[in-house]
């Protein structure tokens, strides 16, 4: 049972649907008792001459009939109410998982692997979906059933009950710590199958040296001892089941056999009935399910616990990166960015990644930064979306502090391109329209034209509402590009950022969009990251960053002929230009 | 990236139930006797109840006196343990000895699946996936095994003890066993309903299930844009669409097997109250003892449980079907380059390699190499440049004939690459790749690839030749010192370290590097083109560099331009005719200094 902030209100919400089906499972549980007892009845009441006639049968077969009709619906009800909600908890969960995490900021997902993210959507709800199903049902079962169980066979058969008793109580703590022992040995196996699944994926992707080296009948040889141990594991696995299977086995065997011959002396004797031991043997096989069910609740609870824990932490994780108090909403941003002496570092840092840059920007004015891999142009364009905090007084937009401006509001004026072209699995209209809820066609083909895309949108047979990624169409890297373009051109922002996006386009492509951004941003800020000299030639200012220093700033002409670094840059990617396309002489 | 191809005879239920009993046969013998001892332990395992009954008449005989009774109880509970006994015991080796088959042949089928693809010619692999190809090795075959060990046993097994139970109950009497079975058919169309409605629930929450992982891994990836975009809200609504689809459709699926297990259970109830009615009837016109009364109303509890798993077993059957399929589509799969069956071992190589007007593609039509032709004499040192893509890698990797060129001709010493053996012309060949593939294990290892019978001289003597001595004085277990997956634990320097002793140790007459320095800093370059000077003496030596400073001291360079030779000379002499080479050289010049 799961106690934590997070879990507690499902008790609340879900309450009256565990305590139906808390009530179902018991009078299931106990009426389904009922039945050997009413068999014996007939038994002895054959025997002792009190059931005659087909009238006197069909009064017990009758009462028979209506608790097997009760039982049938009650099983279904109880299954309804505890997995019924089950599932609903596992949504609930779910949707409050993937709410939050949307508050989560960037400092967050950099520590974190998709995929273990994802294994709290799967193997963790899996494991409290089936302590909230199953788990409590083996709990009530284990409980009441087994409480009811014991009680007749006590009052039935006293001493023959703890006698019988004792080998299957033992038995379930046998199973419950060969369990425990069970899953060190399924571990082994997993291990071995791990070691060999590793091993194979090694010698698949190392394969070129394999051949090259021909050691491909070495590298059989090492396979086949892999795989040998697992068959050795899976053996000793698989033995040591059958081994707990077969003590098991052998004990539920003895007592019956002592139930049986202890019950027959008993007859012989005339202390027991016929009927009597019937419904003795009866009780005892059902009682050997509320054994099993409690030694496989407390293992499917201590599951559910180590996930439940894990869900909470996620749960419980703090943004940072939310808007201060009383944060500055209503104002429109004209495109201005003052930095000064902005130095930043990421949250779990040692050092600064950008530091002391100062530069102004102008309301339309288009600006290049340029600068090597790892020199702080994407940081810099994370700080400018506010996925992380600056320092007071270190960055103005319009004036306004930005660790003092409204994120939302700093996020509706900024267009955004990003490096990789991320676009989502669903209509090209929905992905260009992404920033708006209500999608105006209209716009989404403008904008689609600005970018530059609309005539190859037309060419697919689905047009705007054709599907991209893997259920849909693969666009190649260009055209995601230009999406991208497009989705943040719809938002006619005061500041549009492209972070290194025409890197994936040819030179001519490239001039084309810029000469086309020139036109359509007029009167608005665009900023552009980029590593070729190509791509910011023509803007108004470049911003030079070299190792998170601002080393240059100012146009082509002027940085060309001050800037020594700038002028390296600039001859070298002439050179390079001219060695890829084979010009030799040119 | 696509997957092996499906081949269409395989799909035949009856050619892959032949090739089954291929790896059944040589363990044929076990099978039998388990089957046969399986027989038996269901036998012994179903008299307890028609014990219980004889049991019962027994002692309620009013005409057998007490000891008698006695007697009985003795000699039926010494028969009973004893057929318990024999029961447990032939259950477990029957067991054990079908599981030990049904891993035999997992582990059968793993490795010729592993030996097969690496079979496989570079240019197959490089189509597929590394994770199909593991998942045919390690997955797929344990799914065959199941069904041997598992499924097939069980499904005879649920049979058979149906069977025995049947035929007990007609002895008791046939008419109560005519009246109760009278239920199967309502059990069996309850249960193929079932198994209709609960597939498609089944399948329709999976496919909801993956829609919704899919949005998730997609959405957790593209978090930054929608938070950029300001869309959590959307996106939040977006998630409770997919989530609320997942839940309805669990809900369904629950709801089938909610529905067919309290119905199977009133079923069998049904049939339990038809044999109590007919049963006492019968004790009342005294054509049935109380003792077998109870017996046959045990077994009725007993009869249905071999239906639902059944249903459960053939769904396994399906699986291990599709498994074996896929098995199958890799094991026919032919390599596309295969020793010719003539092929010649070449025992010993001087070191000279002819291209002859070669053409190659990768894809039909779109030429890598258009027609090139050179000579590389033995100990000569040949260094190919040119821009990513003008085909310089593509001739190293026709040399150790990871392709097969579609015209012209390669000669090795004078013979027709397609005469010769590859893993006879692969060993005189050393491969130093751009990408520096390391294994799990140790440096030893590495440099040795497990072959044992490399002294521990050589690999030193190797090492030090290369200028990995120094790397190894660093770490404190020297040769023995681990390397992690893909060796993440050395810098790149050092793992090109050890692929080149790799190479050295294995004494190739002709040494190829591909791009081998282009991820090493000058300190470790600078080793490297000492020992590279070394090595030129010794091998003829084929080197794609970028830096141009590894290969200034080549016999010749061969500058390459979409895919064929546009210049070629020494270094100087290229550097003198003012072309492309001098162009790059210049680009270098450059670079190292802006590197500064």
């Amino acid at each position: 049972m799961i106690f934590l902030k997070h879990f507690r209100h499902f008790y609340i919400k879900y309450g009256w649907s565990f305590l139906l089906g808390f009530i179902i499972l018991i009078i299931v549980d106990y009426i389904q008792l009922e039945i050997p007892r009413i068999i014996k009845l007939i038994i002895d009441g054959t025997e002792q001459g009190l059931i005659v006639d087909i009238d006197t049968l069909l009064i017990p077969l009758t009462q028979i009939a209506y608790i097997v009709v009760a039982m049938t619906v009650g099983r279904f009800l109880w299954r309804l109410f505890f997995y019924g909600t089950s599932h609903r908890i596992a949504a609930s969960l779910r949707g409050s998982m993937f709410n939050h995490l949307t508050t989560l900021d960037q400092g967050y997902y950099v520590n974190q692997k998709v995929g273990g993210l994802m294994a709290y959507f799967t193997n963790d709800i899996n494991a409290i979906r089936e302590a909230y199903g199953l788990g409590l049902i083996m709990l009530v079962d284990g409980v009441v059933l087994g409480t009811l169980v014991l009680y007749r066979m006590l009052t039935l058969q006293l001493w023959m009950t703890i006698i019988a008793f004792i080998p299957i109580a033992l038995m379930g703590i046998l199973v419950f710590f060969l369990e425990k022992k069970m899953e060190l040995k399924a571990k082994e196996k997993t291990e071995a199958f791990e070691h060999m699944s590793d091993f194979t994926q090694e010698s698949m992707s190392g394969i070129t040296v394999i051949k090259a080296y021909v050691r491909e009948a070495a590298e059989s040889l090492l396979f086949f001892t892999r795989s040998m141990s697992v068959y050795k594991k899976s053996m000793a696995q698989i033995q040591y089941n059958v081994i707990v299977n077969l003590i098991i086995d052998v004990m539920i065997t003895l007592v019956i056999l002592s139930i049986l011959a202890y019950g027959s002396i008993l007859i012989a004797y005339a202390q027991l009935t016929a009927g009597e031991l019937t419904e003795y043997i009866s009780y005892f096989f059902t009682l050997l399910w509320p054994v099993f069910a409690l030694a496989g609740f407390i293992n499917t609870n201590a599951q559910a616990q180590a996930s439940a824990k894990r869900i909470h932490t996620m749960l419980e994780t703090k943004p940072t990166v939310v808007d201060p108090l009383g944060a500055i909403k209503d104002i429109s941003l004209d495109g201005s960015i003052v930095a000064k002496n902005l130095s930043f570092q990421y949250p779990d840092g040692q050092h600064n990644v950008l530091e002391n840059i100062s530069f102004t920007i102008e309301k339309g004015e288009m600006v290049g930064i340029l600068g090597k891999t790892g020199s702080g142009k994407s940081t810099l364009v994370e700080i400018l979306l506010h996925l992380y905090n600056v320092n007071p007084s270190m960055l103005f937009f319009t004036g306004v502090d930005a660790s003092l401006l409204s994120i939302e509001t700093l996020r509706t004026h900024i267009g955004y391109v990003p490096q990789d072209h991320f676009l989502f699995s669903d209509t090209i209209a929905n992905n260009i329209g992404f920033a708006f809820d209500t999608m105006n066609i209209d716009q989404v083909i403008e904008a689609a034209k600005l970018a530059d895309i609309d005539g190859n949108i037309s060419e697919f047979k689905e047009g705007y509402q054709t599907i991209l990624g893997e259920r849909g169409v693969t666009v190649s890297g260009g055209q995601k590009q230009r999406l991208a373009i497009a989705r943040a051109l719809i938002k006619n922002p005061a500041i549009l950022i492209l972070d290194d996006a025409v890197s994936a386009v040819d030179t001519k492509t490239e001039e084309a969009i810029i000469k086309n951004l020139k036109k359509i941003r007029k009167g608005s800020t665009t900023i552009m990251v980029a590593h070729r000299i190509s791509t910011v030639k023509k803007l108004d200012k470049i911003l030079l960053l070299e190792q998170g220093k601002l080393i240059g700033f100012g146009t082509h002409e002027q940085l060309l002929k001050t800037n020594t670094v700038y002028q390296d840059m600039v001859r070298r990617q002439a050179l390079e230009t001219m060695v890829i396309e084979g010009n030799v002489h040119a | 990236m696509r997957d092996f191809k499906e081949n269409e005879d395989v799909r035949k239920d009856k050619t892959l139930i032949q090739r089954f009993y291929g790896y059944l046969q040589p363990h044929i013998k076990t099978f039998i006797l388990s089957f046969i001892l399986m027989i038996i332990g269901t036998f012994t395992g179903t008299i307890l109840p028609l014990a219980s009954g004889l049991a019962i008449d027994q002692m309620t005989n009013p005409l057998l006196s007490l000891s008698t009774k006695i007697w009985i109880i003795v000699i039926g509970s010494i028969v009973l343990i004893i057929t318990s006994g024999l029961s447990m015991i032939v259950n477990y080796y029957q067991n054990i000895m079908l599981q030990r088959v049904g891993q035999k042949i997992t582990h059968t089928i793993r490795h010729q699946v592993f030996n097969h693809i690496s079979t496989l010619s570079i240019g197959q692999l490089n189509q597929l996936p590394v994770g199909s190809l593991v998942t045919r090795t390690t997955n797929d075959p344990a799914n065959i095994s199941d069904m041997f060990t598992n499924t097939i046993v069980n499904l005879v097994r649920s049979v058979l003890t149906m069977i025995i139970i049947l035929v007990i109950l007609l002895v008791i009497s046939p008419f109560m066993t005519l009246v109760t079975v009278s239920v199967i058919p309502f059990i069996l169309l309850a249960t193929h309903i079932y198994r209709q409605l609960a597939r498609d629930a089944y399948r329709s929450m999976r496919t909801k299930v993956s829609q919704m992982n899919a949005y998730l891994s997609e959405h957790i990836s593209g978090m930054k844009i929608i938070q950029v975009f300001h869309q959590e809200k959307k996106k939040q609504a977006g998630f409770k669409l997919v989530n609320t689809e997942v839940k309805t459709s669990s809900i369904k699926e629950m709801l089938t097997f909610s529905i067919y297990r309290p119905v199977l259970y009133f079923l069998s109830m049904l049939a339990t109250l038809l044999a109590i009615y007919v049963g006492i009837t019968s004790i009342f016109e005294g054509i049935l003892t109380v003792g077998l009364f109870v017996s046959f109303y045990v077994y009725v509890g007993q009869l249905f449980e071999p239906i639902q798993q059944m249903s459960e077993q053939l769904n396994t059957i399906q699986g291990s079907f599709a498994s074996a399929e896929k098995i199958f589509d890799v094991l026919d799969t032919k390599p596309d380059i295969v020793d010719a069956i003539d092929a010649i071992e070449l025992t010993s190589f001087q070191g000279k390699v002819e291209f002859k007007d070669v053409w190659f593609s990768y894809i039909p039509d779109e030429w890598v190499l258009k027609g090139v032709s050179f000579t590389v004499n033995p100990h000569d040192t040949i260094a190919f440049v040119g821009a990513t893509g003008s085909g310089k890698t593509t001739i190293l990797q026709l040399i150790v004939r990871n392709y097969q060129v579609q015209k012209g001709q390669i000669l090795i010493d004078g013979i027709p690459i397609e005469t010769i053996t590859r893993a006879s012309l692969r060993k005189h060949i050393g491969q130093m790749l751009q990408d520096v593939f390391l294994f799990s294990g140790t440096i030893e290892e590495n440099i040795t690839l497990r072959n044992e019978t490399m002294t521990e001289e050589a690999i030193l003597k190797a090492s030090e030749y290369v200028g990995l001595d120094y790397v190894l004085k660093k770490q404190p277990l020297g040769l023995k010192q681990e390397v992690k997956e893909r060796g993440k634990n050395f810098s790149a320097g050092e793992r090109q370290l050890i692929s080149f002793a790799r190479a050295v140790v294995y004494q190739p007459t002709l040494m190829i590097l591909d791009e081998a320095t282009s991820n090493i800093d000058s300190e470790t370059e600078a080793i490297i083109q000492t020992s590279l000077k070394k090595m030129m003496d010794v091998s003829t030596m084929l080197i794609v560099a970028h830096r141009l400073s590894t290969i200034q001291h080549s016999n010749r360079i061969i500058v390459m331009s979409k895919g064929s030779i546009v210049e070629s000379g020494t270094h100087q002499a290229l550097l003198n005719q003012k072309g492309l080479y001098y162009n790059l050289y210049l680009l270098q010049e450059d670079e190292e200094k802006s590197s500064l």
